[in-house]
C-alpha cells in the first residue's frame, strides 16, 4: 500500500516539476498553447450581414486557429448593444471584444473600461499605414486609436434610373446639392414617373452627415475633440435649419414621403419601386441590389452637398471594435488577435462585397473578389470616392458627445416635429440643442470631466 | 340551463293574455331574433379572433405572397417552411426552455410562499396579524415601475444580470396570491383545525395534510395566474437578459421584428408558435382562470 | 409567552416572503426615493446630492408634461373602449343557448395572448402598404394612413391594440357579473313593464356596476404600466405621441441612462398610482356597504 502511494505519489511530483520547468524554459506565449482561450464578441449585425458575414468571419477564425476561439453574440441594434454594454461594464458578464457604433466612441473613452488598440499597435509595432485616413482620423481621440475599425460605411444618394429615364432626367448624372435633389423630385412627382420623389427616413445620422457636408460642426471644442465639448452648437448655425427646412418643404409640397425613423421602411420603399430616391448607409448597398433584384437599374450618387462648401465633407460611420478591461489578459490578447483578423484584408474584402461596408484598408481593394465586385457593380465605389473625396478637418471628422445616443434622438425629434409642422426649424432645434446639452452638463459633472 | 323558448318571457306573454296569432307572430319575431342573435355571435367570434385567425393564416404564406398587395386572407400556397425559418432565425425552443424555467420556478415559488403565508394569516394567532396582513396587501400598492430601477442595480450587483436568478428572485412573494389563499383557507371549517389539534397534529402537518389537499381549486388558479403572467412579462426579463441564448419568449418575438428585412411570414410563424402553449393552458385551465380573475372582482 | 411562541412560528411562516419583500419591494421604494434626489453617474451610481432638482426639471420639462398628457389620452381612449366592446360580448355570451361554452371560450380568447404577440399582430395589420386594415379601408374608398408613423393615428393605433388584447380578461369579469344577476329581477321589471333597453340600463347595470368598476380600474391601471405595445410598435414617436410614462422612464434610465431623472419620474407615477388604488377602495368601499 505504502509503496504504490509513494510511486503515484513521486510520478505526481515529478511530473509537476517537469511541467513547471518546461514552463519556466519556455518564453510563455501571450496565449496559452494548452486550451483554446475561448473570448466572446458581442456585435449588432442581425439578419443577413449577422448570419452569413459575420459568422463566416468568426467560423473561418476559429477553424484557422487552435489557441483562440470566438463566439459571436448578436445583441440587437446599435442602440441595444450599447446598452448592454454599459449595463454590464461593471461586472464580469462584459464580453472581450464588442464592435460598437460610431457615436459610441467618446462614451468608451470616458468609461476607462477599455483597453486602447493603441498599446497593441504600438506593442506590436502593428501597421496601420493602408488605413484610410479619414477612418483613424475619426477614432483617434487625442491621437491615440482606442479601437480597431471594423465596418465603416457613409450616407450615399441611391436613386431608381428607370424612373429618372421616364422623368426626362438624365440617368447617369444623379443630383448633388439640396437644390438638385428637390428639383429631381418634384420632376419625378410632377411628371407622374412616380408618386414619390425621395423617401428619407428620420435618422438623427442623416443630419450629422448634412451638416458635416456644409462643413460646419455639430458641437462646440472643436466637435469635442479640441477639448471635451459642453454643448451642441447647430442651434446657432443657419445651416442646420437650412436642412430642416430643405427636409420639410419637400415633404409639404408631396415630392418627399415621411417614411418614420427605420430605414428598413425606405429601404422596402425604395426597393418595391415606390419612390424614386432614397438615402441611406452605403451599408445596405448589397442588400438593395439584392431586393430590387433586376427590376430596375440601380444607381448611386453623392450625398447632397452646397457646391460653394469648400470644406464640407463625409463622416466616417459605422462601428469599430473595442477590446474590454474586464476579461483577464490572455483573452484581451485573444481579442486582439481576432481584431487583426477581422480587419485584415482578406476579411474588409468579403465584408465590402458582401454588404457595402467599405474596406478600412486601401490594400483590401486588391483582393480578387473585390476587382470582381467592383466590376460589375460600380456602384460599390462610390461611397468610398465620397470619402476620399472629403476633407479632413473638425466637421469632417465628427463630433464625439459622450451623450450622442441621446444627441441624436433629440435630433430626431427635431426633424420629426419640423417635417409634420409642428414646429418650426429654428424651434425644434432651439429645444433639441437645450435638451441635449442639458443632458451633457449632466454627463460630464458625474462623469467627472471638466 | 333553460332554453330561451322557456324563458319567463315567453310565460308572461301568456299571462299577458295575448291571442294565440299574437302570440305566434310574437313567436316569430322572437325565433327571428334568435337566429339573428345566433349569427351575430358568430360574426362576433370572428371579429374578435381575426387578429390571430389572420396571423395563423399569415405565417402559412410564402414570402412573396405576403408582400403582395391587395392582401389575401387565406394563402393561396400553403407554406409550412416559415416555422422552422421562425425557429432558425431566432432560437424559439431554448426562447421557449427559458421562459418555462422562469415560468415555471415563479409559479412554484409562489406556490410556497403564498401557502405558507397565507397559512400564517389564516391559521395562527399572533400579535400584529392585522399590521403584517397590511403590509403585504400594501406591496400591491407598489408599482413594479418604481421599484424596477434599485431591482435592477441590485441583481446586476449581485452579478444575476443574465441569468436564471436575475429574472426569477423578485417575483418569488405574492401579495395577491397570499390574499386569494387566505381568503380560501378563511372558509375551511374551525372544527378541522380543532379536531386536528386534538389528534396532537403538529400546526405542519395540519397544513400539508389537511389544509392544502382542500384548497386545490385556490392553488390551481393562483398556479395559473401566476404562470400566466410569468410567461407574458415583458419589461424586466427586457432588462435582465442580454445574451441571446437566455432571452425569454416575448423578448424573443420582439428579437424576431428588429432584422433590416422584415418577413412577417416568418414573424407571424413564430408568434403562433409562442402563443400556441398560453393557448393550450387557458383552454385547458379556463374554468380555474375564469374563477382566480373573477375572484377579486364580483365578490370584491 | 404563548403569543411570542405564536409570533415566532408566524415569522417562520412568513419569512420566505417578508424576505423577498423587503429586498425587492421596500429596500428598492427606499433606494428609488434616494435615487430621485440625486445626480447619477451613467452607471447607476449617486453623484451628489441635488435635492428636489430632478423633480424641478421634470415638471418644467415639455417632454415629461407630454408623457402625462400622452398616459392620460391612452386611457381615455383605452378605458372606455373596453368597457364598451366587452358588455355586448358579455351580454351575448351570457346567452342560454347550446354550445355557449365555445363562444365563451372565443371571446375570453385574449387572455391567452401576452401583449407582446399582440403588438406584432397588430403591427403587421397596421403596415402602411400591405396591412390589412388599410386594405379594408381602400375598399371603403378611405385614406391610406400612416398608422404608426401619423402622430394623429398612433395613440389610437396603439390603444386598439391594447383594447383588443385586455378583450378577454373584460368579457370573463363581466359576463360573471352577469352570471350573477338574478334572473327575478329581471323578469320582475320587464312585467313591470319596461322595455328591452330600460330593464338593461336601470336593473341590469347597477346590478353589474362593482364589475363595470373593477374592470375600469384594472384597464386604468394598466393604461399607467403600460410598456410592451409601445415598445414594439413605436418606440414612444412619433413626435412623442405614444410616449407613455413606463416608457419614458425606461428610455431615460436605460436609454439615456439618467438613473436619478427616472427615479423621479417613478415616484411620480407612484404617486399617480397610489391616489388611483386609494380612490378605487374608497368608491369600492362604498359601493360594497351600498350593495
Amino acid at each position: 500500500m505504502r509503496a504504490r502511494v509513494t510511486r503515484r505519489r513521486f510520478l505526481k511530483t515529478a511530473g509537476a516539476v517537469g511541467l513547471g520547468a518546461m514552463a519556466a524554459g519556455m518564453r510563455l506565449p501571450a496565449v496559452s498553447a494548452q486550451a483554446p482561450t475561448r473570448i466572446v464578441f458581442w456585435h449588432a449585425m442581425g439578419g443577413n450581414l449577422g448570419e452569413t458575414v459575420v459568422q463566416a468571419f468568426v467560423n473561418k477564425f476559429n477553424e484557422s486557429r487552435k489557441d483562440v476561439q470566438v463566439e459571436a453574440q448578436f445583441q440587437g441594434s446599435y442602440d441595444d448593444l450599447i446598452n448592454k454594454l454599459r449595463a454590464s461594464l461593471g461586472s464580469s458578464a462584459v464580453p472581450a471584444v464588442s464592435q460598437v457604433y460610431d457615436i459610441g466612441t467618446r462614451f468608451m473613452v470616458d468609461s476607462k473600461a477599455v483597453v486602447p488598440v493603441q498599446d497593441f499597435i504600438d506593442r506590436e509595432k502593428f501597421d496601420v499605414s493602408q488605413f484610410e485616413p479619414n477612418i483613424l482620423a475619426y477614432y483617434r481621440v487625442g491621437n491615440r486609436l482606442y479601437s480597431m475599425p471594423f465596418n465603416t460605411s457613409t450616407a450615399i444618394l441611391y436613386y431608381n434610373k428607370d424612373m429618372f429615364k421616364q422623368a426626362g432626367l438624365n440617368p447617369d448624372q444623379p443630383p448633388r446639392t439640396f437644390e438638385e435633389i428637390e428639383a429631381y423630385a418634384t420632376k419625378l412627382v410632377r411628371g407622374g414617373a412616380t408618386q414619390s420623389g425621395i423617401t428619407i427616413a428620420i435618422y438623427g445620422w442623416f443630419f450629422e452627415q448634412l451638416l458635416a457636408r456644409q462643413g460646419v460642426l455639430y458641437a462646440n471644442n472643436g466637435n469635442g475633440r479640441d477639448a471635451p465639448a459642453t454643448a451642441v452648437v447647430y442651434d446657432h448655425e443657419e445651416q442646420g435649419a437650412r436642412i430642416l427646412e430643405w427636409w420639410a418643404r419637400m415633404v409639404k409640397n408631396g415630392v418627399a414621403t415621411n417614411p418614420g425613423r427605420p430605414t428598413a421602411a425606405s429601404q422596402r420603399a425604395f426597393a418595391a419601386g415606390q419612390t424614386a430616391m432614397t438615402v441611406d448607409s452605403t451599408a445596405v448597398l448589397k442588400s438593395l441590389l439584392t431586393q430590387s433584384g433586376g427590376r430596375f437599374q440601380l444607381g448611386t450618387g453623392y450625398f447632397p452637398k452646397p457646391p460653394d462648401a469648400k470644406t464640407g465633407g463625409s463622416i466616417v460611420g459605422g462601428a469599430s471594435a473595442w477590446i474590454l478591461r474586464g476579461r483577464p489578459p490572455a483573452e484581451q490578447q485573444a481579442a486582439w488577435e481576432f481584431v487583426k483578423f477581422i480587419s485584415a484584408p482578406p476579411q474588409q474584402a468579403a465584408w465590402y462585397v458582401g454588404t457595402g461596408y467599405f474596406p478600412v484598408r486601401r490594400d483590401a481593394y486588391r483582393e480578387p473578389v473585390a476587382r470582381q465586385t467592383l466590376a460589375q457593380y460600380p456602384q460599390f465605389l462610390t461611397a468610398i470616392s465620397e470619402l476620399r473625396n472629403s476633407p479632413i478637418n473638425r466637421a469632417t471628422q465628427g463630433a464625439l458627445l459622450g451623450v450622442f445616443p441621446e444627441a441624436r434622438q433629440k435630433s430626431e425629434d427635431a426633424i420629426e416635429a419640423t417635417v409634420l409642422g409642428r414646429k418650426s426649424p429654428q424651434q425644434a432645434l432651439v429645444d433639441a440643442a437645450r435638451d441635449v446639452n442639458q443632458a451633457i452638463a449632466v454627463y460630464n459633472r458625474t462623469m467627472g470631466i471638466k | 340551463m333553460t332554453s330561451e323558448s322557456a324563458t319567463p318571457a315567453y310565460a308572461s306573454a301568456r299571462a299577458r293574455g295575448l291571442g294565440s296569432s299574437r302570440r305566434r307572430a310574437r313567436a316569430l319575431r322572437r325565433a327571428l331574433r334568435r337566429v339573428g342573435l345566433d349569427a351575430l355571435m358568430i360574426v362576433v367570434a370572428l371579429i374578435v379572433l381575426f387578429p390571430l385567425l389572420f396571423a395563423l393564416s399569415t405565417s402559412l404564406k410564402t414570402g412573396a405572397e405576403v408582400d403582395r398587395y391587395p392582401p389575401t386572407l387565406w394563402p393561396h400556397v400553403l407554406n409550412f417552411g416559415n416555422y422552422p425559418a421562425a425557429m432558425q432565425q431566432a432560437p424559439l425552443p431554448r426562447f421557449l426552455l427559458n421562459s418555462f424555467v422562469q415560468a415555471g420556478a415563479i409559479t412554484l415559488g409562489q406556490l410556497v410562499t403564498a401557502s405558507l403565508a397565507a397559512f400564517a394569516f389564516a391559521f395562527v394567532e399572533f400579535p400584529g396579524r392585522q399590521w403584517l396582513f397590511f403590509l403585504f396587501l400594501s406591496t400591491l400598492m407598489i408599482p413594479g415601475e418604481v421599484t424596477l430601477i434599485p431591482n435592477y442595480l441590485t441583481v446586476r450587483s449581485l452579478g444575476w444580470l443574465d441569468t436564471y436568478p436575475g429574472l426569477i428572485a423578485p417575483y418569488l412573494a405574492t401579495a395577491f396570491g397570499t390574499f386569494l389563499l387566505r381568503q380560501f383557507f378563511l372558509t375551511i371549517p374551525r372544527e378541522l383545525q380543532d379536531a386536528a389539534r386534538i389528534d396532537g397534529a403538529s400546526r405542519r402537518r395540519f397544513l400539508w395534510m389537511i389544509v392544502l389537499p382542500l384548497s386545490r381549486p385556490a392553488l390551481a388558479t393562483l398556479a395559473i395566474y401566476a404562470f400566466l403572467s410569468s410567461w407574458n412579462q415583458y419589461l424586466w426579463p427586457l432588462l435582465v437578459i442580454n445574451s441571446t441564448g437566455m432571452r425569454t419568449v416575448q423578448i424573443g418575438l420582439a428579437l424576431l421584428q428588429s432584422q433590416e428585412i422584415i418577413s412577417w411570414s416568418v414573424v407571424m410563424a413564430g408568434v403562433v408558435l409562442i402563443v400556441l402553449p398560453t393557448v393550450v393552458l387557458f383552454i385547458l385551465g379556463y374554468r380555474h382562470v375564469v374563477r382566480g380573475l373573477t375572484a377579486g372582482a364580483v365578490k370584491g | 409567552m404563548k403569543s411570542a411562541y405564536a409570533l415566532l412560528q408566524a415569522l417562520a411562516y412568513l419569512i420566505a416572503s417578508l424576505a423577498v419583500f423587503a429586498a425587492f419591494v421596500f429596500y428598492p421604494l427606499v433606494r428609488n426615493v434616494q435615487l430621485s434626489l440625486y445626480d447619477t453617474t451613467p452607471f447607476g451610481g449617486l453623484s451628489a446630492f441635488i435635492g428636489t432638482r430632478n423633480y424641478a426639471q421634470l415638471f418644467t420639462s415639455p417632454d415629461f408634461l407630454n408623457s402625462l398628457r400622452v398616459t392620460v389620452l391612452f386611457a381615455v381612449y383605452t378605458v372606455p373602449a373596453g368597457i364598451v366592446c366587452g358588455l355586448p360580448l358579455a351580454l351575448l355570451a351570457n346567452r342560454r343557448i347550446r354550445g355557449i361554452a365555445a363562444y365563451r371560450t372565443a371571446y375570453s380568447f385574449t387572455i391567452a395572448v401576452s401583449i407582446a404577440a399582440a403588438a406584432l399582430i397588430w403591427e403587421w395589420m397596421l403596415d402602411p402598404n400591405v396591412g390589412i386594415l388599410n386594405y379594408l379601408l381602400s375598399l371603403v374608398h378611405g385614406p391610406r394612413i400612416g398608422w404608426l408613423t401619423d402622430p394623429h393615428w398612433a395613440l389610437p393605433a396603439v390603444a386598439a391594440t391594447t383594447v383588443w388584447q385586455s378583450l378577454g380578461f373584460n368579457v370573463v369579469v363581466l359576463l360573471a357579473a352577469l352570471q350573477g344577476v338574478p334572473d327575478e329581477l329581471v323578469e320582475a321589471a320587464r312585467i313591470d313593464g319596461g322595455g328591452q333597453w330600460a330593464v338593461f340600463l336601470h336593473v341590469v347595470v347597477p346590478a353589474i356596476s362593482p364589475a363595470l368598476f373593477f374592470v375600469g380600474v384594472v384597464a386604468t391601471l394598466g393604461v399607467l404600466q403600460s410598456f410592451g405595445q409601445v415598445h414594439i410598435l413605436t418606440q414612444g414617436g412619433p413626435v412623442g405621441a405614444t410616449n407613455v410614462i413606463v416608457y419614458s422612464i425606461y428610455r431615460n434610465a436605460f436609454f439615456n441612462f439618467r438613473f436619478g431623472l427616472a427615479a423621479a419620474q417613478a415616484m411620480v407615477l407612484f404617486v399617480l398610482v397610489l391616489a388611483f388604488t386609494v380612490l378605487q377602495f374608497a368608491v369600492f368601499e362604498r359601493w360594497v356597504s351600498y350593495q
